[in-house]
């Protein structure tokens, strides 16, 4: 979230499309209630008539993987209607910049941007390049009006994406589309704000990240980022899987977003210099500048005095990816089918079920030596040998289950989908043998390294010279508990040596030594962390989460100034305590709030600091304390993450082009894509051409006529292996179901009720049919498209209960994050005889 | 009755049926899971059972022009103030109101005679394995220890608020909700602002204590008693005034020769 | 004439009798704390309401199978209504007068007949209702409220009803006890009461 839960009650209209927050963010609807409360419209966008829908004050149904088009139409409806903050605009995006004369868009090359190497599946992006001046400085026209100005390619690239042809290709009907436009693009005003919930909506797709891309043109274009009730705000669907993405969860980032190295990176100045953007944009921050101090300070954490600047702070210890090399989800089972894994751990997960194309998945595990699988209960993959349809006696893998304690029997934090790390302490002691995951790494590191010292082995450095510094040591040298506190400093950071003030350049040393910070203090703030090795941060984005004031993720403070809900003492959100991302750009170029009732930061002109100097930021904490942009001296451009300093309306760095162009779902019910000869993403990573019978797609394939989509429910967790297990929710939800309309149920003999198969070209369920009006045919390209949704909480190792849903849906995934797609795919239904 | 009358608003409008209210009541109560099956409905279980005090109604609508609504309502004891359970329950104690006018039930006193599942105008009370009443105690226990009810307290967005009942109304009147139950039946402890009307969402129009069991209970009752009474009393007085039919052999005979 | 007595009822009759009496008493004081909360001490006599409940259910199926067998045993002698039967109902039997007239009665006078047919249906009323009480989640409400409605009214009919019976056999009509006791009646009392049934047991 660019904002947070709190924030989304100062909305004035709300926007939920790819999200389905009363079903799946209950506790967090409050919020969006309250909003209503203080008069929010709310818009819910979906295939199906959901729960959030029922609250909503306008419902557009949109068949699914269509996403890009009705947002699409919207971006023509305010650039068309002059809905946009122009001012905004201008000043705070890249909309200004003119993009170089090669580049080319779809409207021009049959559905394509210029560059497309169709061999490889790839874009060379060169020509996607803006155009610069002799002194590198990127050419503008603040004035919108050149036509190779982004603002005007946009215009013209979404004046295709007229109403007419959007509701053609997402079956919404053109007055409901017309309705989202108006009201969403009232929220263009200065004075009122727009926010955007999504979740695996949007991103499960193979144009997933574009998805995101094409609201983000909108809030931006709105002037929505940045301001409260505004934003991109990603629900998150467990309740730390923020914490574990910002620590490194993904296979491509170091904790703190940092790259993960690959191979032709030998040294660590190699890895900075290509990490490290440069910008000759005036005012620009350019914040990933410090990517040396971050990594170093990060190496420095996890190799300790072992890391040193000789052999360039235990750089080459850390695992690299083969250049170009994906290790995404998707590619870890399709090498593990082809034999290529030896071992793996299952570690808080159900892959079995939670994998697109789960048969898939299944077979893959057949081809391991050994799986280990942490988890609360016995599930579909730990017992995947005895799953249906498989001959035990034929599968050699040795599994071993560790039973891991829950969230509620350890002490540790939490990071919500608003950034907000919350330390939590044990509600109850573990159950049976059941162990905190620090404990199980604990004794597993402890075991490694004992084997290395007595064996030997390839390569031991990168394990044998980790920090381990989590609790008492016993006499042996090992740990037998886990302090979770160390862990917290640690990723905090520390001073490994004084550090002094150096003086300004030009600026007379001072008399007596003053110190950013003495050795062993916990760092302050990521900003006085170090390139030099004298500092360390097992994640610099955490870096003021523990110091030396305290647990600051254990604050309980319920003060709120502001009133916006911002409640500063109330645990802690990265970066520094800051709850509005991009809230420099909430104030036009003097600082003053363009939402006057609703200013989360304004300049303070008059304010008088220490040191005589005038002028500082009151509210949230600002993305910087530098004066606004307004100050051509020392102010600074609102968007410090980005090297130039603005938000990009045109994102030349994205895999699948710079605008977000509509192509359809991998598996789609309709011959040709009404809105070019792409039909689908030409970027997006297909598996049907890797030769396994398990990748097989069906698009418009008579055998496979209906859109189908997964979701969740309230009632269960994920695959429901936590609870399938309490046999409360399982009442309320007692089986698999497959929910279509009435119509779709009529054509196909079905009744309410009624067990029905649900096949796709990769598999089949079995699922009582829930007849409902909240499906309703679409009509897409002058016919008519059916569409049913499936839950994907159910699997066989709960009896009775059904299948998972995942049987069903393709290994296919987006063109930048490898997202697989489950949320647009072909399947038949028909009534069990 | 109560110094100060405590009860829920149920707001409909703002119910997003995530059944919080359900799970966490079993949750406090110690209440077994249900076994359902999945008929093609969220709606689990179809009823309330001897392990469920409240649960939520799905309720799926169309109009004309295929606008969808989809209302959910929480399904409940509603407390009445003048509770038709407590009217025929014969077993002192079984169902009786607490000082905030709650009606709350004793397993122990039950004599399991099932009259409160007849005269409930609601159908709420519900018999289990051991054969005495359950239904929604509105947490009493809970209450009395400072709490809210656990339904209240686990409700995310605010559509089971748990009060004064007379601050409850006042409020949702101020912000113009439609009420169900404010003087029904002398006023349910659970009043409901609802989004349509009553009957939508399967409640009675005009709520009231079934008419044969007021008859039962406010009409033959009472006569009844007077009527035993009325009986002994005429045998009595016959005695006394005509006597006794004396025979013929006697000789006292204060009749004729007989009287068949 | 040498003997004093005449049978009036035999063996099996009394039984039976007694059998539907002793049940229709533990049915009255299992029911009145069902009734009434006013008479709940009641229950104490059944160590409790869950008892009295009990008692009153099986009771229900004692009363209902005795009391049915015995107006089925009565029953051609209930339906048989004659020109004498008419005088006793116009008189009513001429226990509100002083100097009643003659009444030429069979066995069972007009007021006995029609309290047997009032036991006979009300039992019959009484037993469909009790089952209907007994398992209320069988039968639809609106059936289960009547059905408890129809119960209790019955009940109150069939108390007064029982009040008089009772007067009617016992000081009322002194003599009368003794049929139902040992079987016998004396002459005089058959003479007085039944002198229709007296000629034709006396052949005189």
């Amino acid at each position: 979230m660019t904002n947070h839960w709190i924030d989304i009650k100062n909305a004035d209209v709300i926007l939920i499309m790819g999200a389905n927050p009363a079903e799946n963010h209950p506790v967090a609807f409050r919020w969006i209630q309250r909003a209503k409360d203080n008069g929010a419209k709310v818009i819910c966008v979906d295939p199906r008539f959901t729960r959030s829908a029922s609250k909503a004050d306008i419902y557009a149904p949109i068949r699914s993987g269509t996403d890009i088009a009705f947002l699409g139409g919207m971006i023509r409806h305010i650039l068309e209607n002059h809905l946009y903050h122009q001012e905004y605009v201008a000043n705070y995006t890249n909309a200004s910049y003119l993009v170089g004369p090669d580049f080319k868009m779809p409207g021009d090359l049959a559905g394509l941007f210029s560059g497309y190497d169709k061999k490889k599946g790839k874009y060379d992006k060169k020509t996607w390049a803006y155009q610069k001046g002799p002194d590198e400085v990127i050419r503008k026209d603040e004035t919108l009006k050149d036509p190779r100005s982004v603002f005007q390619l946009m215009r013209k690239h979404y004046s295709r994406y007229t109403p007419d042809l959007v509701s053609s290709i997402t079956g919404t009907p053109k007055e409901t589309l017309l309705k989202v436009y108006e009201v969403y693009g009232s929220t263009g005003k200065p004075d009122r704000s727009g926010t955007e919930l999504y979740a695996m909506g949007w991103t499960q797709h193979t144009v997933g990240t574009q998805n995101i891309r094409a609201m983000s043109i909108i809030q931006l274009l709105l002037g929505n980022v940045g301001v409260a009730g505004g934003g991109i705000n990603a629900l998150r669907g467990e309740s730390n899987v923020q914490g574990s993405t910002d620590h490194g969860l993904l296979f491509h980032i170091l904790p703190g977003y940092l790259a993960v190295p690959s191979a032709d990176l030998p040294t660590l100045e190699k890895y900075v210099e290509k990490y490290t953007p440069k910008t000759k944009e005036a005012q620009s921050a350019n914040w990933w500048g410090n990517r040396n101090k971050y990594i170093t300070s990060y190496l420095k954490a996890i190799y300790g005095a072992k890391a040193t600047k000789e052999n360039d702070f235990g750089y080459a210890w850390l695992p690299k990816n083969d250049p170009g090399v994906n290790s995404s989800w998707l590619m870890i089972f399709d090498n593990m089918l082809r034999g290529k894994y030896k071992g793996f751990f299952a570690w808080g997960q159900n892959p079995a079920c939670s994998g697109s194309n789960a048969g898939k998945v299944r077979k893959a595990l057949e081809h391991l030596e050994w799986m280990v699988t942490v988890n609360l209960f016995d599930n579909e993959t730990a017992s995947f040998w005895k799953g249906p349809g498989v001959d035990s006696s034929k599968v050699n893998t040795e599994v071993f289950f560790l039973p891991a304690a829950a969230s509620f029997e350890k002490e540790g934090s939490v990071t919500n989908s608003g950034r907000w790390a919350q330390w939590r302490t044990a509600a109850v002691k573990p159950l049976g043998q059941s162990r905190p995951d620090s404990e199980i790494m604990n004794d597993l590191f402890f075991r490694l390294k004992a084997r290395y010292a007595k064996e030997g082995g390839v390569y031991p450095d990168p394990l044998v010279n980790l920090t381990w510094n989590y609790g008492y040591r016993q006499l042996d040298g090992t740990a037998r508990s886990v302090d979770i506190h160390a862990v917290a400093k640690e990723i905090n950071g520390y001073f490994v040596d004084d550090v002094e003030v150096k003086p300004k350049p030009g600026e007379p040393p001072p008399k007596e030594k003053t110190f950013v910070g003495k050795k062993g203090e916990l760092a302050g703030s990521f900003a006085l962390l170090q390139a030099d090795g004298t500092t360390t941060s097992g994640n610099w984005l955490y870096c003021q989460s523990y110091n030396e004031k305290g647990n600051m993720m254990a604050r309980r403070g319920k003060k709120d100034p502001t009133g916006l809900g911002l409640f500063p003492d109330w645990s802690w959100a990265w970066p520094v305590n800051r709850r509005i991302l991009y809230n420099r750009a909430s104030v036009d170029l003097s600082g003053k709030p363009y939402l006057s009732k609703k200013a989360v930061i304004y300049w303070n002109a008059n304010a008088v600091l220490p040191g005589g100097k005038l002028g500082k930021w009151e509210g949230d904490v600002p993305d910087g304390g530098w004066p606004p942009m307004g100050n051509e001296k020392d102010g600074k451009k609102p968007f410090i993450m980005r090297a130039d300093g603005v938000a990009s309306v045109f994102g030349p760095g994205l895999a699948d082009g710079p605008f977000p162009e509509h192509y359809e779902p991998l598996e789609c019910p309709i011959q040709e894509n009404l809105m070019s000869k792409q039909m689908t993403n030409p970027a997006a990573k297909k598996f049907a051409d890797g030769g396994l019978p398990e990748d097989v797609y069906a698009s418009c394939d008579t055998r496979f006529p209906y859109v189908a989509t997964t979701y969740r429910v309230t009632e269960h967790w994920q695959t429901g292996v936590l609870s399938r297990n309490v046999p409360w929710l399982l009442e309320l939800q007692p089986r698999l179901f497959v929910e279509m309309s009435r119509e779709l149920a009529k054509e196909k003999k079905i009744r309410n009720g009624d067990m029905v198969e649900v096949a796709s070209a990769r598999g089949k369920v079995d699922a009582v049919a829930i007849v409902t009006l909240r499906f309703r045919p679409f009509k897409v390209a002058g016919g008519t498209v059916h569409e049913v949704g499936l839950p994907w909480c159910f699997g066989w190792f709960t009896p009775g209960v059904g299948e998972s849903a995942n049987l069903l849906t393709p290994t296919a995934g987006d063109a930048n994050t490898m997202i697989p797609e489950t949320k647009a795919f072909m399947v038949n239904v028909k009534a069990r005889g | 009755m109560a110094e100060v009358r405590m009860g829920f608003l149920v707001d409909t409008s703002r119910c997003i049926a995530c059944r919080a209210c359900q799970v966490a009541c079993k949750a406090w109560n110690h209440l077994d899971a249900d076994k359902t099956v999945e008929k093609g409905s969220y709606e689990n279980p179809t009823d309330l059972t001897p392990n469920l005090y409240n649960r939520i109604r799905f309720l799926e609508s169309a109009d004309a022009g295929g606008n969808v609504k989809w209302l959910f309502m929480n399904e409940r004891c509603v407390h009445c103030g003048d509770a038709g359970c407590m009217k025929v329950c014969p077993a002192p104690g079984a169902l009786h109101r607490t000082k905030e006018g709650i009606v709350v039930f004793d397993k122990e006193k039950c004599i399991s005679c099932k009259y409160c599942v007849s005269a409930c105008p609601f159908n709420i009370p519900r018999y289990g394995a051991d054969d005495k009443v359950t239904k929604c105690h509105l947490c009493f226990d809970r209450i009395g220890a400072g709490m809210l009810p656990a339904c209240a307290q686990a409700c995310p967005t605010q559509t089971l608020q748990f009060g004064g009942r007379n601050a409850l109304i006042a409020k949702a009147k101020g912000a113009g909700k439609k009420l169900y139950g404010e003087s029904a039946l002398e006023g349910l402890g659970v009043v409901y602002a609802l989004e349509e009307k009553p009957e939508v969402y399967g409640l009675p129009e005009n709520p009231s204590i079934p008419t044969s069991i007021f008859l039962w209970k406010d009409v033959v009752r009472p006569l009844g008693i007077l009527g035993f009474w009325g009986s002994v009393a005429a045998v009595v007085v016959h005695y006394v005034t005509f006597g006794s039919r004396q025979l013929e052999e006697d000789g006292k005979g204060k009749g004729g020769d007989a009287h068949g | 004439m040498g003997r004093k007595y005449v049978e009036r009822f035999n063996t099996a009759e009394r039984v039976l009798h007694w059998f539907v009496a002793a049940s229709f008493f533990t049915l009255l004081l299992s029911g009145l704390g069902l009734y009434s909360r006013l008479f709940h001490g009641y229950f104490d006599l059944f160590g409790g309401g869950e008892g009295a409940i009990l008692a009153h259910k099986y009771g229900g199926v004692v009363f209902f199978v005795s009391s049915l067998m015995l107006f089925l045993n009565h029953a051609k002698d209930m339906f048989t209504f004659d020109e004498d039967d008419r005088k006793w109902c116009k008189s009513l039997g001429g226990y509100l007068s002083k100097n009643p007239e003659h009444i030429n009665s069979g066995k069972f006078n007009a007021g006995q007949k029609l309290f047997g047919i009032f036991m006979g249906i009300a039992t019959l009323l009484l037993g469909i209702t009790g089952v209907i009480n007994w398992v209320p989640e069988s039968f639809p409400r609106g059936v289960v409220q009547f059905s408890l409605l129809l119960h209790g009214l019955l009940f109150v009919w069939f108390v007064m009803l029982m009040i008089v019976h009772v007067y009617l056999t016992t000081i009322g009509n002194p003599g009368t006890l003794e049929g139902m006791l040992y079987g016998n009646v004396r002459r005089i009392w058959a003479r007085t009461h039944h002198p229709k049934w007296y000629k034709e047991v006396e052949g005189e």
